[in-house]
């Protein structure tokens, strides 16, 4: 998975954002976590929207950015976690994933960073997204 | 000195550790730290997610609570590690006395008792690793 050409380096004293990789699919999520790390990001795992809430919660724990899955078990699914992220967390940023076609609309109402991520994705997609993110985050 | 004096040798690839939790925030500390002295760590929150791991790559110490949601266990995971003969140490937690059910166990298998102090943790699995403690990221 690690690909000199790909990687983000970070320059000397300059540290990336934490991202909060919220994906129920243990083996999905522990390739993008990893490669996330790789890149020099610092990542936190949650399994579903109920551990993602207990850890964006946390005075513990500060994160940038939820990378998200939609489809998840348990009362709420990453649209829902978006909305409460949008409304009790403005200054983090969401970026959702998923195997299933939805409605762009709903996504981009929710992510800053466009449509939904479609699976199975390249890492460097991944990458992409969060640059974007970070360029835009930057401009405002 | 000249590059032919010079025998460089591999670098040894950090252990990798699987951690079994299901209380995301101790299984994110606890996680955070071990990565913060040197050691690749996977983090699964149910045994069913556990074995996924296992039977996947190799994991060199499974760091597991006892105590899991779910029909299986964090013994029946350890369980499985020693009927496979998988070359993966183990370490068990728990906040539960469960040691009267399964004395037999309990002297094969190291065991921390919740809360723990972490430096406990990383002293146990370092010393079960025989890895040397890498300075803090």
């Amino acid at each position: 998975m690690s690909n000199a050409s790909t990687h983000v380096t970070p320059k000397p004293g300059a540290s990336l954002q934490t991202i909060l990789v919220v994906e129920d699919e243990i083996l999905v999520r522990l390739a993008i976590a990893d490669y996330l790390r790789e890149c020099g990001y610092k990542v936190h795992e949650a399994v579903n929207a109920q551990e993602a809430l207990a850890m964006l919660q946390s005075p513990q724990v500060a994160i940038d950015i939820v990378f998200s899955d939609v489809q998840m078990p348990g009362d709420m699914d990453g649209f829902g976690l978006a909305r409460w992220v949008r409304a009790n967390k403005p200054g983090v940023q969401v970026i959702l994933t998923s195997g299933v076609e939805r409605s762009a609309d709903i996504a981009a109402s929710l992510c800053e960073a466009g449509p939904l991520l479609m699976k199975p994705y390249p890492p460097q997609d991944v990458i992409d997204r969060i640059r974007q993110l970070s360029a835009k985050s930057h401009r405002s | 000195m000249s590059a032919a004096t010079i025998t460089p040798f591999p670098r040894q690839a950090p252990p990798t550790i699987l951690v079994v939790e299901d209380e995301v925030l101790m299984r994110s500390l606890i996680s955070d730290e071990l990565r913060a002295r040197g050691f690749k760590v996977i983090e699964a929150s149910s045994a069913d997610d556990a074995i996924a791991v296992l039977e996947t790559m190799r994991v060199d110490l499974l760091f597991v609570d006892i105590h899991l949601p779910g029909p299986r266990s964090g013994l029946d995971v350890a369980q499985l590690v020693q009927a496979r003969s998988l070359p993966t140490r183990i370490l068990l937690t728990s906040g539960k006395d469960w040691i009267a059910d399964l004395p037999a166990l309990a002297d094969l298998i190291p065991f921390v008792r919740k809360p723990y102090l972490v430096s406990r943790v990383i002293e146990l699995v370092t010393r079960s690793l025989n890895w040397p403690t890498a300075p803090e990221a």
